[in-house]
């Protein structure tokens, strides 16, 4: 029950926030809400996305058509996660049997198919869009102000973690562990492999879907270019910088790396800066941080921290050796 | 006594040298078998064929009356055959405890969703995966470890790790893969004193082993393999005054 002070304090937080601050707010939670799943997904099976948008999209564009269609809001919301797990178990079968960057590529052409689709589709209102979805109502109290969006992420961002974090302790996630890193030996003891990376693709689709779906009622309007594969790209950079495998650090890497791209959003919307300012800065920053995390921390930053916490409160326990390479930690005295 | 585990014909090819040919053996109820024979015999590709790691080219691989040789190797482990690798690394980022958990996998099933839920099935598989591991790491001397993370340990606490694991799925037929190869004295000690326990248990052991001293101790009976094809099966006795054994393997020894 660590986590309990963090969900208080995040709580508190909207209520000092202003209208554009909530926006970001909001935004943070639901990359948060992706980036526990892709975590689970980079640092427990070993598997790289670089298309987890695309199951953000699902989910929104299920939410948002079922929307247009009459369907509750509410209902929606619910379907967008389970289509999304639905198609990360379709496009699964066959992909996964890809290994390290074939499967990265794999699913980063997944998500330009993805989007090429949607662009085209007319039931999907192609290039545009979209528009005028209602907000969400959750037994007819409707989710009109941003304030309440904040809490419904901030709710999303516990689900998921406690979803992923009861996963990672339960005998599956012991399972995923192992497959990990000696799939061979964890076979052998009953692991069923193939299953439990399909299974743990549909989570991470799953919760990246439940984002695109609270997105869609949240911001009102979709369109393909509302899922770019720089999307894609800052959910790997937030899992990195927090830390593979741990969900603390999703959480912390998304915060981070989005505080960060405000940050310099508003730098590079200032007057005078051209117009391709800001893509230009946040490709930079997220290449940059990915060399930068991989090179001097490479567990990335909750991780490392925790350790270093660890060995400091209890001198007792001989140190586990640190299987990161020692060329990687310049500090590190042997 | 019958057998639990038969093999027959059993023949891989890699391209087109045969590293297994026509190959039979049985592996009793409860008994020790050993495979020796020198490197490149296809010991390695016996496991593999036996585990599920590989495919047969052709034979059949019989275990406890029903065929096995086209189940996927968590199937087989299912069905109550644990392996303990020679080279595969254990769990990283696990601790000694966790690897060992790993291993009950074969013999309980609650699923992810029960775990998410907190189902009652999944507290009583969390309390029989965690009985199964403290007992498993209690027969190799790791129970004090427990709490260690695994790749921290030793080489040769490490084999007894994988020795653990393969326990913990309270296995009807054993797999060692070299067990005493990379051992200290006092561990190698310990490792054949734990093997003639497991034995005494009723345990069905399939051991692949270079040191014929600790063969000679352990095995009921000895199958010699070399290159690819079974030279001779038979207790340690017979085997080793087998002309085609001296002549290929024991060598002066004999």
């Amino acid at each position: 029950m660590r986590w309990i002070p963090f969900v208080l304090a995040a709580a508190v937080v909207p209520v000092f926030l202003g209208p554009g601050q909530l926006t970001v707010y909001v935004l943070l939670g639901l990359s948060a809400m992706a980036v526990v799943g892709l975590s689970l997904l980079m640092g427990y099976a070993g598997q790289v996305s670089l298309g987890q948008a695309s199951f953000t999209a699902i989910g929104a564009y299920t939410a948002g058509l079922l929307a247009v269609h009459d369907v509750p809001p509410l209902l929606g919301l619910v379907v967008a996660p389970v289509a999304a797990a639905l198609a990360a178990v379709v496009v699964g079968v066959p992909i996964l049997r890809l290994r390290g960057h074939q499967l990265a590529f794999a699913t980063l052409a997944l998500q330009l198919i993805l989007l090429s689709v949607l662009g085209d589709a007319d039931w999907a209102g192609g290039a545009i869009g979209l528009q005028g979805l209602p907000y969400l109502s959750v037994f007819g109290f409707e989710l009109n102000e941003d304030l309440h969006y904040a809490y419904l992420v901030l709710l999303g961002v516990v689900l998921t973690a406690v979803v992923a974090s009861s996963l990672v302790r339960s005998r599956a996630g012991r399972g995923l562990r192992a497959l990990a890193t000696a799939p061979v030996a964890a076979e052998a003891s009953g692991v069923p492999v193939g299953a439990y990376r399909l299974l743990v693709f549909a989570v991470s689709a799953a919760f990246a879907g439940l984002a695109g779906g609270i997105y869609a009622f949240f911001v009102g309007y979709l369109a393909p270019g509302s899922f770019p594969v720089l999307l894609s790209i800052e959910y790997v950079v937030m899992a990195v910088v927090g830390g593979l495998g741990s969900i603390a650090g999703a959480i912390l890497g998304a915060t981070l790396i989005t505080l960060l791209v405000q940050a310099l959003t508003s730098l590079a919307t200032q007057p005078g800066m051209p117009g391709y300012a800001p893509g230009v800065l946040s490709y930079a920053v997220y290449a940059v941080l990915l060399i930068v995390i991989v090179l001097f921390v490479p567990r990335g930053v909750v991780p490392t921290l925790s350790r270093r916490f660890r060995r400091e409160t209890s001198p007792g326990r001989p140190a586990p050796v640190d299987p990161a390479p020692a060329r990687a930690r310049p500090g590190a005295g042997r | 006594m019958t057998a639990l585990l038969e093999v027959r014909g059993l023949t891989r090819r890699f391209g087109g040298i045969h590293a297994l040919r026509d190959v039979g053996l049985d592996v009793r109820e409860g008994e020790t078998h050993a495979v020796i024979g020198p490197n490149g015999a296809g010991k390695s590709t016996l496991f593999k064929l036996i585990g599920g790691q590989l495919a047969a080219t052709a034979g059949t691989i019989t275990y406890a009356g029903r065929r096995i040789d086209h189940l996927a190797p968590h199937r087989r482990a299912r069905r109550g055959i644990a392996i303990a690798f020679q080279d595969a690394p254990v769990f990283h980022g696990m601790t000694v405890a966790e690897n060992a958990m790993v291993g009950a996998h074969a013999v309980t099933s609650a699923g992810p969703l029960s775990a998410v839920l907190r189902l009652p099935r999944h507290r009583r598989d969390e309390q029989v995966i965690r009985t199964a591991a403290a007992h498993a790491l209690r027969r190799v001397a790791l129970h004090e470890l427990a709490d260690q993370s695994a790749e921290s340990l030793p080489l040769g606490r490490q084999r007894a790790l994988q020795v653990a694991r393969a326990l913990c799925g309270r296995p009807r037929l054993l797999l060692l893969d070299e067990p005493a190869s990379g051992l200290r004295g006092p561990e190698r000690t310990a490792l054949a004193a734990l093997i003639e326990d497991l034995r005494g248990e009723g345990m069905s052991i399939l051991l692949v082993e270079h040191d014929v001293a600790f063969v000679a101790r352990l095995a009921d009976r000895v199958t010699v393999l070399d290159l690819g094809a079974v030279l001779a099966t038979g207790t340690y006795q017979q085997i080793r005054s087998d002309p085609a054994v001296i002549a290929a393997y024991l060598g002066g020894h004999a």
